[in-house]
């Protein structure tokens, strides 16, 4: 049930507001009396109300003037002007400033209570516009940043399922974010003031794993020198976050299956169970259907904890939020670092948006702090990218067939490279020209994530054309350039040189008036 | 269901000046309920006695400002009640940017009083 509505009565009369008051006592609206300009705006700023009933003539200053300065403070009530004076000119010039309504003095009790419900109905239905406008546009959502569409279908499931107990399994690649989503689930939820507990079932042994959970007695084994309270029990109320429960054994797996059916477990080692309340929230990079049909998931608990999907888009697909989170992470990251930065040179984001991350914004972070932490400065330069981030592929896109030399041309596969910043991810590999056949400009790594589909262009084989190196090279820059869209920098990444050398050469081009 | 109102209008009928417009009065009286329209009386009767203070106040000072602000907030509260001679005068020292003048204060503070009479007997 909402709240009633909150109406400020600005009227220094007595009995002009005690008759408002009690001709609107009906309405069952919350209201407050102010009889000067000045309490009415320290008022409506320390508690903002919903609809304002403003007499014009006051003993400080005049209503008008009082609108303008809740305008200017951003007071957004609905704001009716009550008044002796029956001019037109009084009204235009309340509507003028942004009253929606003008009542005259005297006024009888339907005039008075229809205005009122009216001009509350039409700010619910702004502020609800408001809301909705902000939700389909908000670039934050509790830890995540991010104004593209992808992310707002996320921020929109959270927000829907955040209410419910239905437990939610969150799937994504590594470093999209599983366990923010998670966190956002549980601060969005009724169980915000429990407990988050969060649980790595990878990074535990698999011995530990179901004391890690459910807790343990002295003496349960080797090493229980005293009762141990587990995951599940310290979730009492709140969220269990299982993150990457693909990892877990299958024998622990019929042990988590009758807890998430029947809320009861069994410490290690105890004789009685206990019961909790507790919301699940899981998470994997696996596919898990996938496992389920391996045998390495149960198929009962699958479809037990399966039951709102959450999958997080990869950042390669989440448009421009690449360059919000890196400057979110420079300004967090500068501060901490008591460094300088303030942003990126246009070149560098050109470069974030290009490349495919596909360690997503844990690469990301990491590339940044790496910048941070080396380098002096108020603007990230591309000099100071690792030199993965500008050999990059381009996004995905349609293949753009070179111009064919005589020979056949040869299907090529264009880099699809992975940051070095990343310890636990492949490297890129290096430049391989085999003997004969195709030419790699280099091959595609084997990720344990699925990276992106490589660009295809076709080439001319050097094996059998051989033409002037001049030729060859603007060639090459030409169709780089047109595979980009005339985008210099990916162009230039393209062909791993400077960008600074495709516009030399341009200009060149053009001044021998080899290229209009 | 329309006694009530009648009845109201025939009190305010009763006073041979109309010190009070039947439509404005007997409205309110039908309205609100006895307590608070007896209430709204009472404090009508305080703003009256404060603003009929301060436009008589007004005038020996020239005070061209407060009288008229007095008045406006005089003619505001007389309407709301349904005081419509008090309005009419209160509403002629609005007007204009004239000194003060005490035949018009005399004048407010006699029809403030007829109000008063009139609307304390249709409380009866």
């Amino acid at each position: 049930m909402s709240s009633p509505a909150r109406i400020l009565l600005v009227e220094d009369t007595q009995s002009q507001a005690e008759l408002a008051k009690a001709l609107l006592r009906d309405m069952g609206v919350e209201i407050r009396h102010a009889e000067t300009a000045g309490r009415a705006l320290a008022d409506a700023l320390a508690n903002p109300p919903d609809a304002i009933l403003l007499d014009l003539e006051l003993p400080d200053f005049s209503g008008f003037e009082l609108m303008q300065k809740l305008r200017a403070e951003g007071v957004e009530a609905a704001v009716i002007v009550v008044t002796a004076n029956a001019s037109v000119n009084t009204a235009v010039e309340a509507m003028r400033q942004g009253a929606v309504d003008f009542i005259v003095k005297p006024y009888a009790k339907a005039r008075l209570t229809v205005t009122l419900t009216n001009a509350l109905e039409k700010r619910a239905l702004t502020q609800e516009l408001k809301t909705v406008r902000a939700q389909l546009s908000r670039d934050r959502f509790f830890g995540f940043i991010g104004a593209s569409a992808p992310m707002q279908a996320i921020y929109r499931t959270i927000e829907s399922v955040a209410a419910s107990r239905a437990s939610v399994f969150i799937t994504g690649e590594s470093g999209t974010g599983k366990e923010l989503a998670a966190e956002a689930i549980h601060k969005a939820s009724p169980r915000a003031a429990k407990p988050f507990v969060a649980l790595n079932c990878g990074a535990i042994p698999r011995d530990l794993l179901e004391s890690e959970v459910f807790g343990h007695v002295k003496g349960a084994f080797t090493g229980a020198t005293d009762n141990r309270v587990g995951a599940a029990k310290q979730a009492d109320g709140g969220t269990l976050f299982l993150d990457e429960i693909g990892e877990m054994p299958l024998e622990m797996q019929v042990k988590l299956l009758r807890f998430v059916q029947t809320g009861s477990f069994q410490p290690v080692g105890a004789s009685r169970t206990e019961k909790v309340d507790v919301r699940f929230v899981c998470a994997t990079n696996r596919d898990p259907l996938a496992e389920v049909e391996a045998g390495r998931f149960r198929e009962d608990l699958y479809y037990r904890l399966y039951v709102v999907p959450l999958e997080l888009p990869p950042l390669r697909d989440r448009g421009q939020d690449g360059v919000l989170i890196a400057r979110a992470l420079l300004a967090q990251l500068s501060r901490e670092e008591g460094k300088r930065f303030r942003g990126f040179a246009p070149d560098v984001e050109q470069a974030v948006l290009a490349y495919a991350w596909p360690g997503n914004v844990r690469q990301l972070q990491n590339v940044v702090r790496n910048v941070v932490v080396l380098h002096e400065g108020e603007v990230v330069t591309p000099a100071m990218l690792p030199p993965t981030l500008l050999r990059v592929a381009p996004r995905p896109a349609a293949p753009v067939p070179m111009q064919p030399a005589l020979a056949p041309p040869a299907a090529v596969p264009v880099a699809t490279l992975v940051a070095e910043v990343m310890p636990a991810e492949p490297v890129a590999p290096e430049w391989v020209a085999p003997a004969h056949g195709p030419l790699p400009v280099s091959a595609p790594p084997a990720l344990p994530i699925s990276a992106p589909a490589p660009v295809t262009i076709t080439l001319p084989s050097p094996m059998v054309v051989v033409e002037p190196l001049a030729v060859m090279e603007k060639r090459l820059i030409l169709a780089a350039l047109a595979e980009t869209s005339q985008d210099v920098t990916r162009a230039a990444a393209l062909l791993q040189i400077n960008p600074s050398t495709v516009y030399r050469k341009m200009q060149q081009w053009k001044a021998t008036g080899e290229l209009l | 269901m329309q006694p009530a109102i009648d009845l109201n209008a025939r009190r305010c009928d009763q006073y041979p000046v109309h010190a009070l417009d039947p439509s404005v009065a007997g409205q309110l009286a039908e309205d609100l309920p006895r307590e608070d329209f007896l209430r709204i009386i009472h404090t009508f009767h305080e703003d009256l006695l404060r603003l009929t203070g301060e436009i008589v106040a007004a005038v020996p000072r020239g005070d061209v400002v407060g009288f008229q602000r007095a008045a406006h907030s005089l003619a505001g509260a007389a309407a709301a009640v349904g005081a419509a001679r008090l309005e009419a005068a209160a509403r002629q020292g609005m007007a204009g940017a004239q000194p003060p003048s005490v035949a018009l204060a005399g004048r407010i503070e006699a029809e403030a009083a007829a109000a008063l009479a009139a609307l304390a007997a249709l409380s009866t």
